[in-house]
């Protein structure tokens, strides 16, 4: 009996494909790695296996009968429990009651306090947490510890299968090793474990079975056994690299930023590094690998425990992101959603809104100005709004949505300009036309640090190219010397005799 | 910006709110005679003008999501100052008025500062500091009220300009200057940006803190100024001043079609929804009702003008 | 984040230890209130007297039972400004009844029964229309108030039958506001530590979306807590309606003040997810210590609300430095 299977599932958000169809199972007793870059479509994937989204097409199937999800609830009913990256815990609850209380949250009844505790004892002690007392609340422990909780409450709802993702993403390596030891425990025990997670050297340990995903779409299933990262990377990655991001003649100028030793402990670690004008350098690394940490030091959002930052051949003290656009410094923040737009504002406001006083005539805020100041960024940017600057940025499309953010930054007139994931959830087409979009601005003397998880993006738009991990810089290459092994390999490295 | 979507559905808050306010009219004037006489309108101007201040201010900071219960702990602890500066200390009265407002103002920053600078949610912190500052009242004043002020005093409270009674003509002009800055300048589109969404707000560079200290500054500023005036009005101090004043504010800007949870409101609204508030208290009262009766159609109309606004929200959504 | 190895994190699990951690904040109010009771005591001996004691533990008892049920309100991560409000209409509807001839087990029932019905409203109202909790009670809060003085046209009501003083009642040698709230504060303490909804309430003020997540409903919880905080308001409004021989028209100034006081010095925090009801029981004696106490040393009493609001400043100061620390 196959515990899950799901068969030519997909799923579409207002338009946009987020997941192809695609078939996936996994067996008892068997670690199923799944892969993918991010906007590969895993995390759709995994929202459907776990009961969180209905699929639009196709069926799920456990134990061979098919079932519909309604909510995470019936998923776990049916066996199947999901680790996600946000644990969802109660901190203020004892551990004990963590662990036991989603087993039957009926609204009357007694509790049985002394039950719980001896059964979380029995729970945590067989995932090697011994040393963890369950009558403690749950505040009091490191993170490591709270993602071993979880797993103890999956187990005590008897779940059959495992959906993990990113477990080790915030996890020291102690606490890898220990994980990795639990996952393999209980696949021993006939759990099926669907483990989502960048981190090929694990994945290359761990798993029995690899599916990689691609652009929404399904790639290949292949036996673990045999396959070696740069396979695995060889598969994510697929496409040609030059078909899809044009790249014109760069005309670098002089260094206009340099970081030195910049540090802020636990997550930037003596990060060095300088970058010219007309350049894009590009940022790659694994998630957690203090880039975008980075870059908040960088433009004043965090303040670094030590280190410096020149500009211009000047040294700065950025201390807000004021005195960061003030100096000439921009960022284009990962969640465009959430940190990047107001959603609820028209696309002007959105446009002006980090360079207010260009459109103050007087002590007033010109309506005229703004509303030509929106008109100039949808042409130049050729963002598609109906209603024109007055459009509502909310109701644009995820790739218009970003060029509204980068016009907005535009606008602060940066000397460098930061970017945090730029095309991700965008359309191959706003991909492209970004993608030129940044070869313009370089080659008008802008320079640009560009942070990305999309491989063939950092490989094909950098002129060179910074890798992090850990909080370190473990490489950093010329454009010709950049190959797909080489990064993907200073991605995963170790911290000792980094490049 | 001219009609946008955003100011779309405002502009027919503020038209319902104007028709409603001109059947209200309409129905007070034939109750009774005298409604319509300059004098009772302006009389009636009169009436709300303090919390009408209040509101003003009330308005920026229920626009940036935030809240201050504080107001009306503040407006007693100035008409406190106010007595105690000038009969304990003798300090001269215009002297006195100044430093009881500018109490006030300081009381606000003091909220700005705990809600900016220590995190404490807004709704909390004035809370906090609305049981404290209605405390030093109490305290400073031991239960004793203030009275005597002199008569040119009084030409705040109850004295005209013009044949405008004063506070109107104050109110009027600090309505217009709210609204102005509220709509048409960049100290205002931060304010929105706010409560629209903070975090963007911040990531913008937009300067966030300084906007909320401001905000809330002024929120004890107007407090203050009510303070005086309603002295001058009634012309004693007394410690009790102000209670339950808050409910009044924030009923007017949500009933003008503020969101509670920010990021839109304007003064108009809140001016519409002020005088809509005072027809119903004038109506009630022609009609024999007590003061106490019109308290309870406020608390039913803030509790409906949210649960309507929610509803807006709902269909504007979808 | 890049955590340290675990074992080092985690804490000293020794019973005392986790205890106090968890409930210092109830601690400091027992110590404050000893310290309180030994100074006042040297300066004027008539602190320690039968009737001043009785006032203490007895005579604010009422506030105490408020108290439970705005606690759980705190915990689940609302709150609510009428409770005032609402226990002065109960009171006077225990009143009215009582004075209209109706048989006594009435008229002690009847506020009970009133105060769920109007708070399982406003719960609901809460839960499901989304409304925050501060407005709407901010809007029930006048309806009340007003509603109260204008049905009863500011009379007071006096010539209450012999048999109704409740309060003034004792029950196996203590007054029956004492008992009551020990008794009610203990057991309700003792529901929340064993049962499933005395723990979702926990649940839920902690982490809303993970309550969610195991099925717990999140609107039902929050509703089934306004339900129950109506009908401790209830029962608070009968031991405040008995105790003098009239019953005002008036609702007893501050008094939600006191309660919601009461519950944050007592370790719950307004955050949501923390505290329990001994915490607020503990913290109303400590107000009523407070209060004896300014007026047995001579301290003006128009300091008292300074006093009070500036501990729920220090109080909500320290719990969010604290929670920021953790995060």
């Amino acid at each position: 009996m196959i515990p899950l299977r799901v068969t030519e599932v997909s799923k579409s958000y207002g338009g946009v494909r987020a997941l192809r169809p695609v078939s996936f199972d996994v067996r008892a007793g068997e670690v199923h790695a799944l892969l993918g870059e991010n906007g590969a479509g895993k995390s759709t994937l995994i929202r459907i296996m776990s009961g969180l989204v209905a699929p639009d097409t196709g069926q799920i199937e456990v134990d061979g009968a098919a079932r519909v999800f309604r909510s995470p609830r019936d998923a776990a009913r049916a066996g199947i429990v999901t680790i996600h990256q946000e644990l969802l815990l109660f901190p203020d609850l004892s551990i004990a009651e963590n662990i036991c209380m989603a087993d039957d949250p009926a609204a009357l009844g007694w509790v049985d306090r002394a039950a719980q505790l001896s059964k979380a004892r029995a729970l945590l002690a067989d995932l090697d947490s011994g040393d963890v007392d369950p009558a403690q609340p749950l505040r009091t422990l490191s993170v490591a510890q709270r993602q071993r909780v979880e797993i103890a409450r999956a187990l005590g709802r008897q779940a059959r299968v495992l959906i993990m993702d990113e477990p080790t993403a915030s996890l020291a390596d102690a606490d890898v090793a220990r994980l990795i030891a639990i996952v393999r425990r209980l696949r021993e025990r006939g759990v099926a474990i669907v483990y989502v997670s960048h981190k090929l050297s694990e994945v290359r340990s761990l798993a029995d079975r690899v599916t990689i995903l691609r652009d929404g779409g399904f790639v290949a299933t292949r036996p673990a056994e045999g396959m070696t990262e740069a396979d695995m990377i060889g598969l994510m990655v697929g496409r040609s690299i030059s078909e899809l991001y044009p790249k014109g003649e760069p005309k670098i100028g002089a260094e206009m930023l340099r970081v030195e030793g910049l540090t802020l402990a636990p997550r930037v670690q003596d990060v060095s590094f300088s970058l010219r004008s007309g350049e894009i350098l590009g940022l790659a690394g694994l998630v957690g690998a203090g880039r975008t940490e980075l870059a908040r030091l960088i433009f004043g959002l965090d303040r670094p425990g030590a280190g410096r930052i020149i500009l211009n051949g000047t040294e700065i003290r950025v201390a807000s992101p004021q005195a960061a656009v003030a100096q000439g410094i921009a960022y284009v923040p990962e969640d465009r959603g959430l940190q990047g737009l107001v959603r609820s504002m028209p696309v002007a406001a959105n446009v002006t809104m980090a360079s207010l006083s260009k459109v103050v005539r007087g002590l007033f805020l010109s309506s005229r100005a703004e509303e030509a100041a929106g008109q100039d960024a949808i042409q130049q940017l050729g963002i598609r709004a109906p209603r024109g600057p007055a459009h509502i940025a909310g109701k644009l499309s995820g790739g218009n949505q970003q060029k509204v953010v980068v016009a907005k930054w535009l606008r602060s007139m940066p000397k460098v300009l930061i970017l945090d994931e730029p095309t991700r959830g965008v359309d191959v087409g706003a991909k492209a036309e970004i993608h030129a979009l940044m070869g313009d601005l370089t080659r008008q003397g802008l320079a640009i640090l560009m942070i990305s998880s999309e491989l063939p993006e950092v490989l094909g738009m950098s002129d060179r190219v910074l890798v992090m991990a850990r909080g370190r810089v473990t490489g950093l290459f010329e454009r010709a010397e950049a190959t797909p092994e080489r990064v993907a390999a200073a991605m995963v490295a170790e911290m000792q005799g980094a490049s | 910006m001219t009609a946008t979507l955003f100011s779309r559905r405002l502009l027919s808050h503020e038209a319902m709110l104007a028709l409603l306010l001109a059947l209200a009219l309409f129905t007070l004037s034939r109750l009774s005679d005298s409604f319509l006489s300059s004098a009772n309108l302006l009389n009636q101007v009169r009436l709300m003008a303090e919390i009408g201040l209040i509101a003003l201010a009330m308005t920026l900071v229920i626009v940036t999501g935030g809240i201050d219960l504080s107001v009306g702990s503040i407006t007693g602890l100035s008409a406190i100052l106010l007595g105690v500066l000038w009969s304990k200390l003798g300090i001269p009265l215009p002297m006195a008025a100044v430093l009881a407002i500018a109490g006030g103002m300081v009381a606000g920053l003091a909220n700005g500062l705990i809600i900016t600078r220590f995190g404490v949610p807004p709704l909390i912190a004035t809370l906090a500091t609305m049981a404290f500052y209605r405390g030093l009242a109490e305290g400073l004043s031991q239960g004793r009220s203030v009275r005597g002020y002199p008569e040119s005093f009084y030409v705040l409270g109850q004295g005209d300009v013009l044949g405008v009674p004063t506070q109107v003509l104050i109110l009027l002009v600090a309505a217009i200057l709210v609204g102005i800055a509220l709509q048409m300048t960049a100290f205002g589109r931060t304010v929105l940006a706010i409560g629209a969404n903070e975090t963007a707000a911040r990531f913008s560079s937009l300067p966030v803190d300084r906007v909320k200290l401001i905000v809330y500054g002024f929120s004890g500023l107007m407090a203050g100024l009510a303070g005086v005036l309603l002295v001058s009005r009634v012309t004693t101090t007394r410690s009790d001043m102000g209670m339950g004043w808050e409910l009044d504010a924030i009923t007017a800007v949500v009933l003008g079609g503020a969101s509670i949870f920010g990021g839109r409101g304007t003064v108009l609204g809140t001016v519409l929804a002020l005088a809509l508030i005072q027809c119903l208290k004038n109506g009630l009262s022609l009609a024999g009702v007590k003061a106490d009766g019109t308290i309870v159609l406020i608390g039913l109309f803030l509790i409906a003008a949210v649960l309507l606004g929610n509803l807006m929200d709902r269909i504007a959504a979808r | 984040m890049v955590a340290a190895p675990s074992h080092r994190a985690t804490q000293d699990t020794g019973w005392p230890h986790r205890w106090l951690s968890g409930h210092g904040q109830v601690l400091v109010v027992l110590g404050a209130i000893v310290a309180l009771f030994v100074v006042v005591s040297f300066v004027n001996q008539r602190f320690l007297s039968p009737a001043n004691l009785t006032t203490i533990f007895s005579g604010n008892a009422y506030i105490a039972v408020a108290a439970i049920g705005m606690t759980m309100v705190i915990i689940t991560g609302h709150i609510d400004v009428s409770v005032g409000a609402l226990i002065g209409v109960l009171a006077t509807i225990a009143g009215t009844l009582a004075v209209a001839g109706w048989p006594l087990w009435m008229v002690w029932l009847a506020p009970l029964v009133v105060g769920v019905l109007v708070n399982t409203l406003a719960g609901a109202l809460v839960a499901y229309a989304g409304i925050p909790s501060i407005v709407l009670t901010l809007g029930f809060l006048s309806i009340l108030k007003g509603g109260l003085i204008v049905v009863t046209g500011g009379d007071w009501i006096s010539d209450l039958p012999r048999g109704f003083f409740l309060a003034q009642m004792k029950l196996f040698g203590l007054p029956v506001p004492m008992l009551t709230a020990l008794v009610l504060t203990l057991a309700v303490a003792w529901w929340m530590a064993h049962f499933r909804f005395g723990r979702a309430i926990y649940a839920v003020g902690s982490n809303p979306e993970a309550a969610r997540a195991i099925g717990i409903s999140v609107e039902r919880t929050v509703v089934g807590v306004f339900a129950l905080h109506g009908l401790f308001a209830g029962i608070a409004a009968v031991l405040f309606a008995t105790q003098l021989t009239i019953i005002q028209s008036t609702v007893p100034p501050n008094l939600e003040l006191m309660i919601i006081t009461a519950c944050v010095i007592g370790g719950v925090s307004i955050l949501g997810g923390v505290g329990t009801v001994i915490g607020a029981a503990l913290a109303t004696i400590l107000f009523a210590t407070i209060t004896s106490a300014m007026i047995f040393t001579n301290v003006s009493a128009y300091w008292l609300r300074a006093v009070i609001g500036g501990l729920i400043l220090i109080t909500v100061l320290a719990d969010v430095a604290r929670r920021r620390r953790q995060a």
